[in-house]
């Protein structure tokens, strides 16, 4: 089975330009070789003066039909593979009208007129840049066009389907009618005794035998086959085939990437084979072979949504069919496949012929992430992997891990109140001491450098499980996080609560001072990729490419309040306070569940993927927004704009929105 | 004059070194010929040169973004050229010249050479490819709006052929 670039969406990688180029030498060679870099050979078409147009016109569409039909007859390609323009009837037929007087004006077609610069043909460059500038009066005026071009939309439209003929049947019809043709041509041109006519009979002879046997074989062998499947389906049930003929048992490609965005409780079921299913697959989607399915998927009878899917639709059409006799009726079938979802769901915006919305480019955008990212990322990437620490605790697990060498807890309350108690063992460090002024920009966190020294100083290995307890501000915490995610330090947790929660439990508290051992700190790494300047801020205000979540107070976004130089809120910045994501109860502030924080971001954020900007005033506030998409809700592309409204509202030539 | 012709390669030879191009098109690339496509980006490239904002924001070229030509279409033009320019050379065809007929004038071949190219890139857009995207790419994939197309095409330029003769006399 052959794999084309399209198949595998690589058509925009440099083999393809590749490629595409070496098809395109041979095409415009045998577009010279046949006389078309002339546009009074062409247009002899239009006057019955020379007939090649047609000649070789309808000669390469049915050896390409032909051998196309072979190639799928005998399973070497799926139709899947190839990209299948969509029929559009007034579109094809308005242009088809405008094209054919352009042609017979011009003289040239696209194709012909780059043949014709070619052989130094001036009109040929003349007719070329008309087509250039027809092509930007048609983008001028796409917005009233746009009625026409979509009008009599009706997707891939296969002609032997319009027809009620099977696939070989019609390319045999076809071949009947081009020879005919030609044979027309030649009497014509024969007729009226042309200058050109030169002695094609035997060329024309030989071709014909040799394309009506080839369609005819076709048929023959397919014929076979065809018979199988007729008996096969014939036994289906009256309301089977109710439910088919209303499309009620498919599903639409944007539909079901939708529905797994969102979570929805679906299975996807991949029918093909195993190491198909390894190359690409759709994300969550569980492999099951079509003979193991009645098995596999009785547990799910009538629950939840079934979704089946191949490259194509013939294997799981035919499955849906067998599950449906057995009495599921929950199952569907993917429209178009896998082909289609990454045609209609995965195929990148450039690539795309038509334009699309702004919230289709949205979606695509999210989908592309969501479902491609999952195929190059290792399974385990996705939220934290099992070797870090769960990123909240509670005072129970840490009453039972006191003591432990590998574990260093860190108390974040001021000096003061550190003295007067704390946890057995825990160090203070104040979440001030992180921070420092850079190029001009205070409080902001220091280099990983600065920070992999405070680490030693405190005695902490890279290998560390670092607890965090805060006093009256939980981002003190996650702030102090902050420097450790530069540091590339992911095994680090937060008390849940803080130290008030320690209080209210009554556990052990100390003002004994651990003795510390200063460790040599070694990073992971010191550069990090979370942090955002205005720079890269700027640039997804431009693009719109980012949900940017401003999370000050209300009335610090709105413009109402504000300590800086400008108030208002970057454009296109949501406002989601840090405050929302906490709950207090009896002085103890603790994180909301995992539940509600995941709905209320869902709410915003489209994707886990997609890419998010937390910014604050300083920092401060935000780094706790970022702790919660990040390490509770596992969202992938996050950027902490560490300097925040206190840069942005400096910075005159930034734009600002109240 | 009777030289060059003979210098043609028999139509249908021809016909099936195109189809055979265009098959293994379809069997590399998944996709077929064309070359309208590559215009339109060429096209888009220059409107983006000349007025940048205006055509990002455009609704048709925007949804090219603002590299245009990295399209595999666009290389596929660019060795339509090369490919005939080979040919050419081989058959001694390259000369500078407007094509027309013997008592014709230029200025009303270079006249028609321009609205019909003018017409034909409108029309290219609108009906998503020209006569190799669509009427030949198309048909071999046996797809009833290609077909369509092409028939129309035919229709098109019989009906209005007569009033363009002109350029053609001898």
């Amino acid at each position: 089975m052959i794999k084309t670039m399209y198949y595998l969406n690589t058509l925009d990688t440099g083999t393809a330009l590749f490629a595409a180029i070496l098809i395109g030498i041979a095409f415009g060679f045998f577009l010279e070789r046949a006389g078309f870099s002339s546009s009074r050979k062409l247009s002899g078409v239009f006057y019955f003066k020379d007939m090649a147009v047609i000649k070789v016109m309808f000669t390469a569409v049915i050896t390409a039909a032909i051998g196309l039909s072979c190639l799928i007859s005998f399973g070497f390609i799926s139709l899947d593979n190839i990209y299948l323009m969509p029929t559009v009837y007034g579109a094809h037929i308005v242009g088809g009208l405008i094209f054919g007087i352009g042609f017979a004006m011009g003289g040239w077609c696209p194709g012909t007129a780059a043949a014709g610069v070619a052989c130094g043909k001036i009109d040929a460059i003349i007719f070329l840049l008309g087509t250039v500038i027809g092509s930007v009066i048609f983008n001028e005026l796409f917005a009233f066009i746009k009625p026409l071009y979509q009008a009599g939309q009706s997707g891939v439209v296969l002609v032997y389907d319009s027809l009620k003929m099977s696939r070989n049947g019609f390319v045999l019809l076809l071949t009947l009618i081009a020879i005919i043709m030609f044979w027309l041509c030649e009497w014509l041109e024969k007729k009226r005794q042309l200058p050109i006519v030169s002695n094609n009979s035997v060329v024309l002879k030989i071709m014909s035998v040799l394309l009506l046997a080839l369609s005819l074989g076709l048929n023959f062998t397919s014929s076979k086959t065809a018979a199988a499947q007729l008996s096969d389906t014939s036994s289906s049930e009256a309301q089977l085939l109710e439910s088919i003929d209303k499309a009620q048992d498919h599903i639409e490609p944007e539909e079901l990437a939708q529905r797994i965005i969102q979570g929805q409780d679906i299975i996807v079921v991949d029918v093909r084979p195993a190491d198909e299913y390894n190359k690409f697959h759709i994300r969550n989607a569980m492999n099951i072979p079509l003979e193991a399915l009645h098995q596999e998927l009785d547990s799910f009878k009538n629950k939840s949504m079934i979704i089946l899917y191949s490259n194509g639709m013939t294997h799981p059409a035919q499955a849906r069919d067998s599950l449906y006799r057995s009495g599921f009726t929950n199952v569907y079938l993917l429209t178009d496949g896998l082909n289609g979802f990454i045609d209609r769901c995965l195929k990148p915006i450039s690539l795309r012929n038509e334009p699309l919305s702004e919230d289709m480019d949205l979606k695509v955008d999210n989908w592309r992430s969501y479902f491609l990212a999952s195929e190059t990322m290792p399974k385990s990437a996705t939220p934290q992997a099992s070797t870090s620490q769960e990123p909240l605790v509670d005072a129970n697990w840490l009453e039972k891990n006191l003591g432990k060498p590998s574990i260093k807890i860190i108390d974040l309350r001021s000096q003061p109140e550190y003295n007067t108690g704390h946890i057995p063992g825990s160090l203070a460090l104040s979440v001030e001491n992180l921070r420092t002024d850079i190029n001009g920009i205070g409080s902001m966190l220091q280099p990983a450098d600065m920070l992999a020294r405070h680490m030693s100083l405190m005695g902490i290995a890279s290998d560390d499980a670092v607890i965090f307890i805060y006093g009256d501000r939980v981002h003190d915490a996650t702030l102090a996080g902050m420097a450790l995610e530069r540091l590339g330090h992911k095994n680090y947790a937060i008390l849940n609560g803080g130290f008030a929660i320690w209080k209210a439990s009554n556990k052990l508290l100390t003002t004994d001072l651990p003795t510390v051992i200063a460790s040599k700190y070694q990073a992971a790494n010191y550069t990090d990729e979370f942090t955002a300047d205005s720079q890269t801020v700027l640039k997804y205000v431009q693009n719109k490419k980012a949900v940017i979540i401003d999370v000050r107070p209300a009335d610090y976004y709105n413009g109402t309040k504000s300590d800086e130089a400008r108030a208002g809120h970057v454009p296109g910045a949501i406002n989601r306070p840090f405050s929302e994501d906490i709950v207090k109860t009896n002085d103890i502030q603790q994180f909301k569940s995992v539940e509600q924080l995941q709905t209320a971001y869902a709410q915003i954020i489209p994707t886990k993927e997609t890419k998010v900007i937390v910014h604050c005033r300083t920092g401060h506030q935000a780094s706790q927004t970022f702790f919660v998409l990040v390490r509770l809700l596992g969202y992938t592309n996050v950027l902490w704009y560490d300097a925040g409204w206190s840069e942005w509202a400096a910075k005159q030539e930034l734009p600002i929105k109240k | 004059m009777e030289n060059k012709i003979l210098k043609y390669m028999n139509p249908y030879l021809a016909g099936i070194g195109l189809g055979m191009t265009l098959l293994a098109s379809f069997l590399i690339m998944g996709a077929g010929l064309g070359a309208s496509s590559g215009i339109a980006r060429i096209a888009a490239f220059a409107e983006l040169c000349i007025a940048k904002t205006h055509t990002l924001s455009c609704e048709y070229f925007g949804g090219y973004g603002d590299k245009p030509l990295n399209y595999y279409l666009v290389f596929m033009f660019g060795g339509i050229f090369i490919g005939a320019i080979c040919s050419a050379i081989m058959a001694d065809r390259v000369h500078w010249q407007i094509e027309r007929g013997g008592k014709s004038s230029a200025k009303i071949r270079i006249t028609f050479a321009l609205i019909g190219g003018i017409l034909v890139g409108f029309s290219s857009r609108l009906a998503n490819g020209c006569t190799s995207g669509q009427a030949l790419t198309g048909s071999a994939l046996l797809l009833t709006g290609s077909f369509v197309f092409l028939i129309c095409i035919f229709v098109g330029g019989y009906l209005t052929a007569w009033l363009f003769r002109g350029q053609w006399n001898d």
